[in-house]
Order: structure tokens, then C-alpha cells, then sequence
């Protein structure tokens, strides 16, 4: 079985493979660009004695970047380019007849299908995972943003966890509507929903966020590459205040929240006194976030989800051809 | 009857022979494709060691019962028995049937030599030199993707492939549909040499009755989902006769014998009747009876020629 699936699919492979070597030289290229400028950031920091902060600074060209950020899409090339087509080509061409009339069961033949085409999506997602993750790194450590919605679903687990779950889903599409393009279009229309509903709806809610509030004028940041989901300002009880642009701030609070007391406050420097400074006092700044150590959970459950959503439709997919006429 | 005896004891024509063995018995199989029924309670038996013709109109449910003795289909109702096993997902069951379908499924991008060596790897017993052997001696180029070469060079492909897979039954639906009357007469001369070689059962379905006549003895008929014949070619030719005679009334004709199809002219009658037993009197002797071919069995069973005035005399699809 192994000699037919790699004779049906070497060139394929071999495309897949020519594909991810171009991105990987480009990648190391660019990557180390990127690490001698940090390095060198960091050693004229060093020089002018206590800067934190290389300030900022966008590291690597921005092609590269852009072609970094739009590694998302790299899994669901393997759905729709590998995965769709599966089963149906085979079922398409009727070429399931040949294949199923040799002395080869279906199971069997089913196995070392989807066992290869799982292995090889593993693969795609790591291998680009692993240099994104690695091109990213400096940025990582300037910017503390791995943990924000877009960053995270670029490196580390879960790239890999897509790829298989879009592998899967090309499958299963494929193997229901016996037809290349439909199963190609429902293998897109179903990854983009799938990752969108995981990401903007489930994954803030992996753990309960942690809530942390602060005197407004003094201000709040969490250590490390913290996830923020919400942040802002409530009254004495827990009330949100609305925060417009088109307001007079008063110590970090809009002025329509504040007593008239407050008022002459708005025009210049003073120190609030009375119901003014009461007033403020009981106002606090909140934040809502996932903190930093939590980002390796966070990846865990991600990718575990991928997962079952893979083996929930490969178990479809064995299902539906083990048991449905040829 | 039980269903066992019904296969065994196939018609009068069978009496005081000794049972042969079966490559294929099936007991009611039937196959439904949502209200559809693609097969309807199809009994039949498929000797062993010969070449059988499965021969019905378009529709008639010839490759859905391929389909199922193969074991790419499942039946709705029945039971079917192929090589003393029921069709199964089971490699020792797989290696030992062949099933060539209609629309000869290769992989267009692989070449005739691809296909040798998949199904090498696919097959315990394979016999890829007799596959290179054929294609070489038939012109065609191994090396060449299946996509590019002719209908008729892919057809040989496929058959030469399936030939290989050195099956005990070899199930072919419309093989030589693709193929012109001298690579037909050649292909056909070949599975007559592999079946007198032996360990080989053969059931071929076509509409070209001239072909199957050469290389079958053994006669299975479908239509309209039903098992109309199924016999040896020489019992059943035995079994039936074309009467001719005046215009009169049939119904005594009809206690003793059965009337397949009628024709009626202002002046005569031509009936084609199944005899009560095979070579059995006409109890009307103002009827002339003659022999009938093949051809003109299968015509009948067909329907074909029958004017629809005479639809309630065909009787086409009762078999009682």
C-alpha cells in the first residue's frame, strides 16, 4: 500500500516538500538578519548603560514578516491541495474499484492513506512552525506579544494541530461529497470557521482570565507576554465607565464622570480636594488578561482541541467508507 | 422449495445429474438503492470451472449483482455465497475474486508498468510476467500513463492486470465493450484457455450474445431487477420452442406450458413457449413447434419484439 500511496502522491510530496525548502531559506536567511540586529540593538543599549527596551523596534524586512503572518494560511493548504482530493479523485476517477479489488482491504488501504497524509500535515506544520517560531524569537522577547490572538496561532504546538485538523477535514470532506472542488470549497469555508470560532470564542475562556485592578493615575502592567482581553475604568460599584475621545480627562477619568466639583480641574493643573478627590478615589482602572505563564496551557488546550477534531473526523471518514457501498 | 433446493435443483433439465459445486450461489439478493430496486430476489447458481454469461438489458441489474458478489456493495435482503464465503472485507477473500467494472478504473497518471508493480505489492499471488507479456505482444507501450493510450489498449490493460491477480473467480462486467470483434475474439479465446486450464470460474455480463455463445455453456439472464434463465445454455435451448399455428385460443396451450411471448397476425399465432420439461410434448397438435437459438431465447426474455397489445401475454419478469 505504502509504494502505491507514495507513487499516487510523490509529486505532491515532492512539491510540498520544494515548497517548504524555499520558506526555510529564505526564513534562515532573513532570521539571522534579524538576530544580528537585535544583537546589536542590544549591544548600543548596553553602551548608553540601561535601556530596557531595543524601543519597539520592528525586526526583518517587512516582506518577511508579512510572508511570517501569513503562515496562518499554511495549514489549510494541505486540506484543500492533499487532503481534498484523497478520496475523491479516487472516487471521482472510480479508481476506489481497482484500488478495493486488490487483495487489500479497505481498512487497510484507508490506514495507510490517511497514516501518510496525517504524517506528511504534521510535518508541514511543524517544519514551518519550527522556523517562524524561530524567525519570531527576537521579536518575542522585544515585543511580548506571542500570547495576542494572530501571534499565537503562528508558532510553537498548535500550527502543527491546525495542519492535522486540516488534513482531516479535506479528508472527510472528500470522502462525503465524492467530488474534488465541492470538498475543496467546503475544506476552506469549514477551516476558516473552525479556527475562527476556536480562537475568538473558546480560547479566552480556556481559563478563567484573571482580573486585576489599579489606581487609574498610577497604572497597571502585568509581567511578561500577558494576553489582555479587556481593560478600562469602573466606578465605586464596579460600574464601567464609558471612556470617549471627545472628553476632558480628569487624573485618567472622563470628566462626565466626575462631580462638578471636578470641573476646574479640566482647564488646568490642581490638586482635586472634596467630593472631587472623593470621587476619584473610589474610581479604578481594571485589566482583564490571561497572564504569561499560562501560555504553554493555553497551547496545550488549543492543540488537544485540533486534535479530537481530527480523530472526530478521520472516525467519520473510516465510518463512511468502511460501511457505504463502493 | 428451499432456497438450497431451488439453486441446486435448476429446472427440470438438471434431474438425475449429480450436483456440481458452485463457484457463486445467491439466495434471494436482493439490492435496493433508496426506492430504486436494482436487484430483486435473485437466486442463482454459477458452476465452477466455467465460463458463465450474465446477459440482460441496460438496467437490468447485471453490475449491481457484480457488485455484490464482489463485495463492493451490500446486499439489502439475501445472501450471497462466493467461493464457499460470503463477500467480506478479508484478504484471503479478496485475492481469490477478480472484478474488472465497466468503466475500467485505472490511474490515468500511472503507467501500465505502475500498475504491474501496485499490485506486486497488493497481491500474494501475482503474476506480473504474463501482464508485460500480453502488453508486449498486443503493442502497447508499459510505460506510457493509461490516460494517453486508446480505449481498447486500456481495456487490455485492465484485463491483463486483473488475469494477473490469478483469481479462482473473475467477475467482468461488459469487458469487451471497448474492444473491436478481432481483440474480442482474441480476448475471449484467451479467458477459454485460462478457464480449460483450470481453478478458474469466469462470469462475464455483456449484451453481445454472439461472443458469450462461443465461450459460455452456463446462461444467467436479468431483467427488470428479476432472474428470468438461469441454466445451462443447452437445457434451457432444450427447454423452450417457437409454436406456430392458426389463430385460436391459447389458455389450454398455457395449463401445461408456460408462454414467454405471443405474436398475433389476423391468420396466426406465434407463441414462444418454456415446455413443462425439456424436449416435452406440445399437447396442441395444430401448433408447429421448432427449435429456438440463443439469440432468439434472449430476445424473448427481453421482450423486445413484443408489441405492447400483448403486454398481458408477455408476461415478461413472472417467474413461477
Amino acid at each position: 500500500m505504502t509504494w502505491l500511496v507514495w507513487r499516487q502522491h510523490r509529486i505532491q510530496f515532492l512539491l510540498g516538500a520544494a515548497l517548504l525548502a524555499a520558506f526555510a531559506i529564505l526564513i534562515v536567511i532573513t532570521g539571522v538578519q534579524v538576530a544580528n540586529q537585535y544583537r546589536a540593538a542590544q549591544a548600543a543599549c548596553a553602551l548608553h548603560q540601561g535601556c530596557l527596551h531595543v524601543g519597539g523596534l520592528f525586526m526583518g524586512s517587512h516582506v518577511v514578516g508579512f510572508l511570517v503572518i501569513s503562515t496562518l494560511a499554511a495549514p489549510v493548504l494541505v486540506g484543500l491541495f492533499w487532503g481534498a482530493p484523497l478520496v475523491a479523485a479516487e472516487a471521482e476517477a472510480g479508481t476506489t474499484q481497482f484500488a478495493w479489488m486488490q487483495s487489500v482491504t479497505r481498512k487497510r488501504w484507508l490506514t495507510v492513506k490517511i497514516g501518510w497524509m496525517l504524517l506528511a500535515a504534521a510535518i508541514w506544520g511543524g517544519v514551518i512552525s519550527a522556523l517562524v517560531t524561530w524567525w519570531q524569537s527576537p521579536n518575542n522577547a522585544e515585543q511580548l506579544d506571542q500570547f495576542n490572538p494572530g501571534r499565537f496561532d503562528l508558532m510553537y504546538l498548535v500550527p502543527v494541530a491546525y495542519s492535522l485538523f486540516a488534513m482531516a477535514l479535506g479528508i472527510a470532506a472528500g470522502a462525503v461529497l465524492r467530488r474534488v472542488l465541492p470538498a475543496m470549497a467546503v475544506t476552506l469555508a469549514g477551516f476558516i470557521a473552525v479556527r475562527a470560532l476556536v480562537a475568538l470564542l473558546l480560547r479566552p475562556h480556556y481559563m478563567t482570565a484573571v482580573t486585576a485592578y489599579y489606581k487609574v493615575t498610577s497604572g497597571f502592567t502585568p509581567p511578561g507576554a500577558f494576553w489582555q482581553i479587556a481593560s478600562g475604568i469602573v466606578g465605586p460599584n464596579g460600574q464601567p465607565i464609558p471612556q470617549p475621545n471627545n472628553m476632558p480627562y480628569i487624573d485618567g477619568v472622563p470628566q462626565n464622570a466626575l462631580p462638578a466639583s471636578c470641573a476646574p480641574l479640566a482647564n488646568g493643573p490642581g490638586r482635586p480636594a472634596g467630593s472631587c478627590a472623593q470621587a476619584l478615589a473610589h474610581i479604578r482602572g481594571f485589566l482583564t488578561y490571561q497572564p504569561a505563564d499560562r501560555f504553554w496551557a493555553f497551547q496545550g488546550i488549543e492543540t488537544g482541541i485540533f486534535l479530537l477534531l481530527t480523530a472526530a473526523l478521520i472516525a467519520v471518514t473510516a465510518m463512511l467508507l468502511l460501511r457505504r457501498d463502493a | 422449495m428451499t432456497p438450497m433446493e431451488q439453486v441446486l435443483g435448476r429446472g427440470p433439465g438438471s434431474h438425475g445429474r449429480a450436483p456440481e459445486p458452485a463457484a457463486v450461489q445467491t439466495y434471494g439478493l436482493t439490492k435496493r438503492y433508496g426506492k430504486v430496486i436494482a436487484l430483486n430476489d435473485c437466486t442463482i447458481t454459477v458452476p465452477e470451472g466455467r465460463i458463465s454469461a450474465l446477459i440482460g438489458p441496460n438496467g437490468a441489474g447485471k453490475t449491481t449483482l457484480l457488485r455484490l458478489l464482489a463485495g463492493l456493495a451490500r446486499p439489502t435482503a439475501g445472501e450471497a455465497v462466493v467461493n464457499g464465503g460470503s463477500p467480506r472485507q478479508d484478504p484471503a477473500f479478496l485475492a481469490d475474486i477478480g472484478f474488472l467494472a465497466q468503466e475500467i478504473p485505472l490511474y490515468r497518471r500511472l503507467t501500465a508498468e505502475d500498475h504491474i508493480q501496485a499490485g506486486a505489492h497488493l497481491n500474494p499471488r501475482w503474476d506480473a510476467a504474463s501482464v508485460r507479456e500480453r502488453l508486449a505482444s498486443l503493442n502497447i507501450p508499459a510505460n506510457r500513463a493509461v490516460g494517453k493510450l486508446s480505449g481498447g489498449q486500456r481495456a487490455q490493460v485492465a484485463l491483463a492486470l486483473t488475469l494477473a491477480k490469478r483469481p479462482r473467480l473473475l467477475l467482468l462486467d461488459e469487458p469487451v465493450a471497448a474492444l473491436d470483434p478481432l481483440a474480442r475474439r482474441n480476448f475471449l479465446g484467451l479467458l477459454a484457455d485460462a478457464v480449460a486450464a483450470g481453478g478458474l470460474t469466469v462470469l462475464l455480463s455483456s449484451h453481445l450474445v454472439a461472443d458469450l455463445e462461443r465461450v459460455s455453456d452456463h446462461l444467467i439472464m436479468l431483467a427488470s431487477s428479476r432472474v428470468q434463465l438461469c441454466g445451462d445454455i443447452d437445457d434451457l435451448l432444450a427447454e423452450h420452442r417457437i409454436l406456430v399455428g392458426p389463430r385460436k385460443d391459447i389458455t389450454g396451450l398455457q395449463r401445461s406450458h408456460r408462454v414467454v411471448q405471443a405474436t398475433r397476425t389476423p391468420r396466426q399465432t406465434t407463441l414462444f413457449v418454456r415446455l413443462s420439461g425439456p424436449g416435452a410434448p406440445v399437447v396442441d397438435p395444430a401448433f408447429q413447434a421448432s427449435e429456438v437459438s440463443l439469440e432468439e431465447l434472449v430476445l424473448a426474455y427481453m421482450g423486445q419484439d413484443a408489441p405492447p397489445a400483448l403486454a398481458n401475454v408477455t408476461a415478461i419478469g413472472e417467474e413461477k
